[in-house]
């Protein structure tokens, strides 16, 4: 019995190493399996927790309907449009408060106050100011993203050592060309990072507003489904989430962080 | 002398905010807005002393607060052994890493339909969402921090005849405590918002719902009063609570690499 499971222990380990790929798959096949076997022991009622079988015919039905590739598609966009000007205002805001004492003194408490407050709480305001629509989703996904940006940011631009600047400016740079090529390149890591945690507070913000004032999308997918007492398309919207952003965040994220973690990350030493 | 500079760093810190407080207290008036779109001052801070003589603003605090306690304590209880229990061999968090990333991805907001389904509106499903927000990041850190811990320093204390319970209490628990107190910080981070989603829909009492029922009034007022509180509670639980303890925990259990 032992050797038998080693045996295949072993396999597993020697297909993983060389597609890593599989690593992130595999153990996904017990809890699948561990969910169906509770499910069909009825434990709970059907209604209240549906099969991986029914998940995958509500998919299959959403998908030909055209509903779910429609929704997918807002959220995304919706999320892209919001990253966008995120980033757009928040990288050059970052590298402001980095490098003037003044504008960091008169800005920094009111962002971290301003952060505290969260992207949900302005949702009921921001209802009244522009009703129901793109406009208030892309404002709460801008002000998610924008303070991870410029936080990161400042942190970044803070930490180049002095001596660089120095180096910069005793070799004849102009202003101009130490923000391009000391300031900028320098802070690159660590704003990938904030882009990257903004992002993951982003889309969790785009799921709260598209539940509580959306119109399409996954998040309204799944209210929807709520109040029709359909658990399935709620198990359905939470795991292509799940999936979604999994795939963004370790396929996409990553490995850009770790380019230019690489690339352009001071190596203390 | 340090006092009169711990003073002035405090008073430069609060400066902005009297400046921003000025242009609203000016501007609103001047330009005549709307009330229904923006609250002057005064009927924020009416509405603020009104909440605190009624006792509904307190009451919405106390339900909000207590709902974030009971969560994270419940998560907090049932997440640090099991991290550990599954870090200890490094095959099993290996193995386990994936799905617990998918999971935690999906915590707080995303568990909003399917919890007041199953639970109904009110305390259960809030505290379910926390619970969840919390539970996966905080599981996935300790496992994190237990797989960290270097393989010699494990072999050193069983060497030295450490037993299962000092090894636990000596070895495994301090080297996660700094990934622990991390995923603390992150999960309530996630907690706070998803608990402010949370009572927009699903309650009855809380801050959420205090904005959301204003919002249908038109009572802008009492949905700015409710932000400045959000904002000023998590800012007092987070400064004042979680990044000190973050700093210590880190100081007193971190792996100091030598410079």
């Amino acid at each position: 019995m032992t050797a038998a499971l080693q045996r295949v222990w072993g396999a597993y380990v020697r297909i993983t190493a060389r597609w890593p790929a599989i690593a992130s798959v595999v153990p996904f096949i017990p809890l699948v399996v561990m969910w169906w076997a509770v499910v069909e022991a009825g434990v709970f009622p059907r209604v209240f927790l549906p099969g991986p079988a029914d998940v995958v015919r509500s998919f299959a039905d959403l998908v030909y309907k055209g509903i779910l590739p429609d929704y997918l598609h807002d959220s995304m966009v919706r999320l892209a449009v919001g990253a966008f000007w995120g980033i757009a205002l928040g990288i050059p805001l970052g590298i402001l408060i980095g490098m003037s004492q003044l504008a960091h003194r008169a800005l920094w408490p009111l962002l971290l106050f301003f952060q505290a407050i969260g992207d949900i709480a302005w949702l009921p305001i921001l209802v009244i100011w522009f009703g129901y629509g793109l406009a208030t989703m892309t404002f709460v996904i801008v002000y998610t993203v924008i303070f991870p940006v410029v936080l990161n940011t400042v942190l970044g631009v803070r930490s180049i050592p002095i001596n660089m600047h120095r180096a910069a400016l005793s070799l004849g740079a102009s202003r101009l060309r130490i923000l391009w090529e000391v300031v900028l390149p320098g802070a690159l890591p660590n704003i990938v990072t904030g882009l990257r945690n903004g992002l993951g507070y982003g889309w969790r913000a785009l799921i709260a507003a598209e539940i509580i004032v959306g119109t399409s999308g996954i998040g309204f997918l799944m209210f929807d489904a709520r109040r029709a007492g359909s658990v399935v398309e709620i198990l359905l919207g939470m795991i292509i989430l799940g999936i979604l952003w999994y795939i963004v965040d370790s396929w996409i994220l990553a490995p850009i962080e770790r380019a230019t973690g690489q690339r352009w990350g001071l190596v203390t030493r | 002398m340090r006092l009169m500079h711990q003073l002035s760093s405090a008073l430069l810190f609060v400066a902005p905010f009297g400046v921003l407080i000025a242009l609203w207290a000016v501007l609103v008036p001047y330009f005549n807005v709307n009330p229904r779109l923006f609250p002057h001052l005064t009927a924020v801070i009416q509405a603020a002393v009104e909440g605190t003589c009624d006792g509904s603003l307190v009451g919405h605090i106390g339900a909000s607060l207590l709902r974030v306690v009971v969560g994270t304590v419940l998560a907090l209880i049932a997440a640090i052994p099991l991290g550990i229990a599954m870090g200890v061999s490094p095959v099993v968090s290996g193995f386990l890493t994936p799905p617990l990333r998918f999971l935690s991805v999906l915590a707080g907001i995303a568990w909003i339909p399917i919890a007041t389904l199953w639970f109904g509106y009110g305390f259960g499903a809030i505290t379910f969402i926390i619970f969840n927000a919390v539970f996966f990041i905080v599981t996935y850190n300790t496992l994190l921090g237990v797989s960290t811990i270097p393989l010699a320093v494990r072999n050193a204390a069983a060497s030295l005849g450490a037993g299962r319970w000092s090894m636990l209490t000596e070895v495994l628990l301090p080297g996660a405590l700094p990934n622990v107190v991390t995923g603390i910080r992150t999960g309530l981070g996630f907690a706070w918002r998803g608990l402010i989603a949370a009572e927009m829909i699903a309650t009855n009492a809380g801050l959420g719902y205090m904005l959301f029922v204003a919002r249908d009034f038109y009572r802008t007022e009492v949905i700015v009063l409710g932000m400045i509180v959000i904002g000023v509670l998590w800012l007092i639980i987070d400064r004042l609570v979680l990044a000190p303890l973050e700093r210590a925990t880190i100081e007193r259990w971190g792996m100091v690499q030598p410079a």
